[in-house]
């Protein structure tokens, strides 16, 4: 592979603010957790339907909040502290933690809740 | 008096010239100054304004095209509101085509034509002035339509149902119709212009073998509005009739059918493509020759070639219809017209080649775009037989591919040789050239940008990417491609910005102190010029009078050919022969003026609003609209003047009426416009008839007897009559005195017979039954009568009119075009009154529907 | 420069395995139009190559050796004889096929009506071997192999029916009937889009055709006639009865319980496809509570207003309950 497309499609991605992980502070690195795998998933499932997700092109939901600068968040849906193990349950199984929550359980693995939540915490 | 000797042995008017001759015609052409500048008719100043405006609207269609390209750059975007991009698309196609492409060519060629056949003016000067008003007014309210979010979206082509009242109840489709109502009276009234200009409004000895292929391809372009806009007019009625009054023309649950708007609208469309690219390829013929610095090689093959692709453009519109399910032997016969028409286009583009090759090109800017344009041109040339093969089709239609497929004919077609033409022709309206060195950036920018710009697009449309789409998903993998195209579009932009600051830097309008012969051309419009054009007509023997004709340019100016002054004391023109362009008379043409100025702002304010539905003040516009226009048209017809000498002996008559008259010639090609409009009407009744037969006419309603058609036709008949009694009566009328009270009773006995017998039909089908909402037949038949009170009304105007300048003294014998003109509208109504009859009568019986 | 064209062919090659592209045939018609277009592109490109060589050899070879093109036989040479020589097969190659794009001569497998309307696609598979009717919607289901014909018709205004992996598209117009013959050469899901402008959001307005193997084909259709699976978890059944108050059913039909609505699309199975907004978003319970809850937002100009009457339990039951539809 050649680094062309990638050349094409940096201006694109840098406009979409990037997926690095290198600032996350320690308190939340999810273990295990890929950022660029969970910003897949996240594409793939469709969170952009219900929340706003800067760098994400099309994700502009009204239903829930916006992920905006979610990693500065102190609570995860006005319910639960944003800490990584209570995110990974969260983005998975929110009714568990929410039984009033609109949010449903969502069709992800346990693995691809991490990867999610590492993505999640990018966006500062 | 010396004897006439034509064709010239030597040099018609010694010189030196009689004192005060050249000040004289200076006085008599120059252009008005402070407010009434605005009266200006003179093409060398309508034809510049003209072309800045369609410059102007080529902007900021481009400008709507950066917005769009920059929302889909990437995946998903979402810069702006899908109803937004709808309207954007709609407005760029639109103005693209009907307020940059159509007027600039028509612009280009008003300016052009008296220029490069040694004419003083057009034969209709306030004619032109006032396309020009009513185009740029209208226009550019219809570009504010998108400021208030009512510009029209439903694409440049407004297929129905979408665009009818169901789906489009705001009046965002009427903005559509009403813009297009304007680039229809514009550009008919520049076709009548052309071809009575081109034919008739020529430099002695400049005949159809002499005649520069511009001026060829501007004769067929004006030819084919007169065939192809007819199509568009009668389907905008349609569409307009459908949204205001729910009459069903395309609604097919009440027997419409929205097929009939395609069949109509690219009988129109399709032509429109080769109306653009004609002229563009006229001034490729003229540009070429002057940069090779020797004659175009095939000037016949090439003549052949434009008239050829005229006629083939009328048999292919059905080629954007493959995909909508109509018999395939039809499919077959537009996809072989479809290939056909390459042939035309591969002659020129070899006679263009041969002409390179006969001698040294030059590389200035304006053959760097001809050689763009022979590049873009015939990729899209190419990927337009692709196109013609119908399975092909099939997967490419309406997609990127298509879209590709247009841009790069029409931008390398028609964008390329107008740019081309602006870095060659400005040296004749500027006192300086544009500059070589920022050509060169505009030329190379363009040129890249076009094709980075479109030439990925064929792969997104192969790829599966359909045209007119907001945005798609990231997952289709389109997104790289989109956002090259996005990146070309820049830079075609970045081009144009620098067009624009060489002009502002470079371009110093004039009409008197031009930069003269830069390009050392061969041609009439580099002759030394005035406001006047050039100070005598020369006797051209060559087609390139300036390379063959030695010391041509000196003598004209010098005055020593024909026409060297103003003879009749006015503005006047040379008309000359069609064939041989032998000078017949001298016309005298009107100068500046307020009717046709105000005619045109109130024909505008009319329209628009009419529009947004206000529907009194637009009455009180549309009545103001006639009666500025009927000021403008009391000045016409002047009265005849002495016979004058314009050199050599030749004594030239000041007037002219009857069939070898401009005016008569003006008055047939407008009949040939509203002869097509009817057949499309028909068309339209006979299509709807083809699809629904149970419904025509609709159980329940039956036919008027036979009776009602009779007395109408009789009606029509007798009045024809009176009006034929009438011409032969004024004959015998003398040049003086009030005229003849026999004239003005057959006037007006003879028009209340037409607006009878309009009326008395409209009563037998109103008296049957039938009811124009209710059903498709209904729609129809009541269209043919609408369209034919229209044309009572106007021939009732047209006959008060004729009856005023009778009773003033202003008809006789010999000053009659006015009284001809009227006859002849007169007896055309009559003709298609006739012939309506016959359809919404004698048709239904025909096939069995009678009483 | 290697690394440049590598690169160039990487950018334009994922497209070619892509599921909504010309360029990578999955069905008899699709294979044909390929393979006409590489004939076609493969003769423009030498012909384009030999206008420009032309014109670089006019405009740059001595004027002595390239005299022969400026001539009248060079031009009746290159804009007549040969352009008539080549187009003439070009359109005789064209002719021979255009019979047989998009009909079959065989009987069809399967008999499918397929409606347009702004902004989806309204599908029925017509009653076969005695078996009922079956209503779906934004999903075409096919069996690998067989010639399915597919009836192509309009709601309100024109659409057009295109899934270019497997055939050339075909218009669908208000007041007829066009019929189109696919027929898919291998299993697989391929996209498809309205290819004619229709409105606000014709953009969105897109399909999937899911291609199996004949026998699966019939299975899934079997499991399709079934009526909506019956709710066992309490979120689900709540989220059914919430459906049936809300007043759902006066514009969509779930077969079993009290909504026949034919406004909308069908939902009896409507867990079971692939995307929600005619191909807008991928369908899962989040994404069907983002449509309820939102649907004028998403997809602006649709038919079905957002509903914001729910809460969020409510919410969640109902989309769930959609979502078990299978």
């Amino acid at each position: 592979m050649t680094a062309w497309p990638a050349i094409v499609t940096l201006p694109v991605l840098l406009g979409l603010g990037g997926c690095g992980e290198a600032d996350t502070p320690i308190a939340q690195r999810v273990v295990g957790g890929d950022g660029t795998a969970g910003r897949a998933v996240v594409m793939r499932v469709g969170c952009g339907a219900c929340h706003e997700i800067p760098g994400i092109l099309g994700a502009h939901g009204i239903v829930g909040p916006s992920l905006r600068h979610f990693a500065r968040r102190s609570m995860i849906g006005g319910v639960v502290a944003n800490q990584p193990g209570m995110l990974v349950r969260w983005v998975r199984e929110a009714p568990a933690l929410a039984p009033d929550t609109a949010m449903p359980s969502m069709p992800i693995t346990e693995n691809e809740a991490r990867d999610v939540a590492a993505y999640l915490y990018t966006l500062r | 008096m010396r004897p006439a000797v034509y064709p010239p042995k030597e040099l018609p008017n010694v010189s030196p010239r009689p004192a005060g001759e050249l000040e004289a015609l200076e006085r008599i052409w120059r252009a008005p100054r402070g407010i009434h500048f605005l009266t200006v008719v003179n093409n060398n100043y309508i034809g510049v304004f003209y072309i800045a405006t369609a410059l102007l609207f080529f902007i900021l269609a481009g400008i709507l095209a950066m917005i769009m390209r920059t929302q889909l750059a990437v995946p998903n975007n979402n810069l702006i509101s899908p109803s937004l991009y709808n309207q954007l698309f709609t407005m760029h196609g639109t103005i693209m085509m009907f307020l940059f492409a159509v007027p600039a060519v028509e612009a280009a060629s008003v300016y052009l034509l008296p220029n490069m056949q040694a004419a003083r003016d057009l034969p209709f000067p306030r004619l032109s002035a006032f396309a020009f008003w009513a185009y740029l007014i209208g226009g550019t309210v219809f570009f504010c339509s998108l400021f208030v979010g009512l510009a029209p979206d439903g694409g440049w082509f407004m297929y129905p149902p979408l665009t009818s009242f169901k789906f489009s109840p705001a009046d965002n489709a009427d903005f559509w119709l009403l813009g297009i109502g304007f680039i229809e009276i514009s550009a008919i009234a520049g076709a009548i212009e052309i071809i009575v200009g081109v034919l008739r409004t020529r430099a002695p000895g400049q005949g159809l073998d002499k005649l520069p292929v511009y001026s060829w391809a501007m004769l067929v372009f004006a030819g084919m509005i007169i065939f192809a806009f007819p199509a568009i007019i009668i389907a905008t009625y349609l569409l307009e009739l459908e949204r205001a009054f729910q009459w069903p023309f395309f609604i097919s649950e009440q027997g419409g059918n929205p097929l009939l708007w395609q069949h109509l609208f690219w009988f129109f469309g399709h032509p429109e493509v080769y109306i653009i690219f004609l002229p563009a390829a006229g001034m490729v013929s003229m540009i070429l020759p002057a940069m090779v610095q020797a004659p175009l090689v095939g000037y016949r093959l090439v003549v052949l070639a434009v008239v050829g692709t005229g006629f083939l453009s009328f048999g292919l519109w059905v080629h954007h219809m493959f995909a909508t399910g109509i018999p395939r032997l039809s499919l077959s016969f537009f996809s072989a017209a479809s290939m056909a028409v390459a042939i035309p286009s591969g002659i020129q583009v070899f006679a263009w080649i041969a002409t390179i090759a006969s001698g040294k090109l030059r590389l200035h800017t304006p053959a760097l775009f001809i050689l763009g344009f022979l590049f873009i041109f015939t990729l899209g040339g190419l990927t337009g037989v692709m196109v013609a093969l119908v399975p092909f089709d099939f997967q490419v239609h309406d997609t990127y591919f298509v879209v590709a497929h247009f841009h790069y004919v029409l931008i390398g077609g028609m964008v390329f040789p107008l740019f081309a033409a602006f870095y060659y022709w400005i040296p004749t309206a500027s006192k300086r050239p544009l500059s070589e060195r920022l050509g060169r950036w505009v030329f190379w920018l363009m040129f890249l940008g076009v094709n980075v710009t479109f030439f990925p697009m064929h792969i997104t449309g192969l790829m599966g990417m359909p045209r007119r789409v907001y945005t798609y998903p990231e997952f289709l993998n389109w997104g790289s491609l989109n956002l090259i195209s996005t990146v070309g579009a820049y830079m075609v932009a970045a081009g144009v910005l620098i067009f624009l600051i060489d002009l502002v830097r470079n371009f110093r309008f004039t009409s008197t102190d031009d930069a003269g012969n830069v390009w050392n051309s061969g041609t009439l419009e580099w002759l030394p010029a005035g406001t006047y054009q050039t100070r005598s007509m020369p006797y051209v023997t060559s087609r390139e009078p300036l390379w063959d004709q030695k010391g041509l340019a000196e003598d004209v100016e010098a005055g020593r050919w024909y026409l060297p002054g103003a003879q009749t004391g006015g503005r006047e023109a040379l008309v000359t022969s069609p064939i041989e362009a032998r000078p017949q008379y001298i016309l005298q043409i009107p100068g500046p003026g307020w009717p046709h100025v105000l005619g045109a702002v109130f024909t505008a304010a009319f329209f628009l609003l009419l529009t947004v539905k206000l529907v009194i003040p637009a009455l009180v516009c549309g009545v103001l609209a006639v009666v500025f226009v009927l000021l403008w048209m009391w000045d016409t017809d002047p009265e005849p003047k002495p016979d004058v000498e314009i050199g050599g002996g030749l004594t030239l008559p000041t007037y002219m009426s009857g069939p070898s008259s401009h005016s008569w010639w003006a008055m047939v090609v407008l009949m040939l416009v509203a002869g097509t409009s009817f057949a499309c009407l028909v068309f339209s009744y006979l299509f709807l008839w083809t699809t629904r037969p149970e419904q025509f006419p609709p159980p329940g309603i039956t036919v008027p007897e036979l009776g009602w058609p009779a007395i109408c036709a009789l009606m029509y008949v007798a009045s024809a009559g009176l009006v034929v009694i009438a011409g032969r009566q004024l004959r015998t009328v003398p040049r003086s005195g009030v005229g003849s009270w026999r004239l003005q009773l057959l006037l007006l006995s003879g028009a209340p017979l037409l607006v009878c017998a309009g009326l008395v039909d409209l009563y037998s089908q109103w008296g049957a039954g039938l009811r124009p909402a209710a059903s498709s037949y209904g729609a129809t038949v009541y269209a043919v009568m609408a369209f034919q009170i229209f044309f009572i009304a106007t021939v009732t105007i047209m006959a008060l009119f004729t009856l005023a300048k009778s009773l003033v003294g202003r008809i006789n014998g010999i000053r009659r075009a006015t009284f001809d003109n009227t006859m002849l509208f007169w007896l055309y109504t009559a003709g298609q009154g006739i012939v309506g009859l016959a359809l919404t009568h004698l048709f239904p019986r025909l096939i069995g529907a009678g009483p | 420069m290697r690394r440049l064209l590598a690169g160039s062919a990487v950018l334009v090659l994922p497209g070619c395995e892509g599921i909504q592209s010309a360029l990578a045939p999955k069905g008899a018609d699709a294979s044909l139009i390929a393979q006409v277009s590489w004939v076609v592109f493969i003769g423009a490109g030498l012909i384009f190559a030999l206008v420009l060589g032309l014109t670089l050899y006019a405009l740059l070879a001595p004027q002595a050796r390239s005299s022969w093109t400026a001539s009248h036989g060079f031009i009746i040479g290159g804009g007549i004889v040969f352009p008539v020589v080549t187009l003439t097969a070009l359109l005789v190659y064209g002719l021979s096929l255009t019979g047989s794009v998009g009909r079959s001569t065989e009987v069809p497998a399967v008999r499918i009506e397929v409606t347009g309307e702004q902004f989806w696609w309204r599908v029925r598979y017509q009653e076969h071997g005695g078996k009922a009717a079956v209503d779906a919607a934004n999903e075409l289901h096919i069996p690998v192999g067989q010639p399915v014909e597919l009836t192509l018709r309009s709601a309100d205004v024109i659409h057009s029916f295109w899934v270019p992996n497997l055939a050339g598209k075909l218009d669908m117009i208000p007041g007829q009937q066009n019929v189109l013959s696919i027929k898919a050469s291998a299993p697989g899901t391929y996209r498809g889009q309205c290819a004619e402008y229709c409105g606000i959001q014709h953009a969105q307005m897109a399909f999937y055709v899911v291609a199996h193997p004949p026998e699966a084909f019939e299975r899934w259709l079997a499991e399709r006639r079934e009526p909506a699976a019956e709710p066992l978890a309490d979120l689900v059944k709540r989220g059914r009865d919430l459906f049936v108050a809300v007043g759902c059913g006066a514009c969509h039909t779930v077969r079993g319980i009290d909504a026949s609505g034919k406004i909308g699309p069908d939902l009896t199975h409507v867990g079971s496809r692939r995307s929600i907004g005619a191909g807008m978003w991928p369908n899962n319970a989040g994404t069907l509570a983002a449509w309820i809850a939102s649907s004028q937002h998403l997809k602006p100009g649709n038919k079905m207003p957002s509903f914001n009457v729910l809460s969020g339990t409510e919410l969640r039951a109902v989309a769930t309950y959609l979502e078990s539809l299978k």
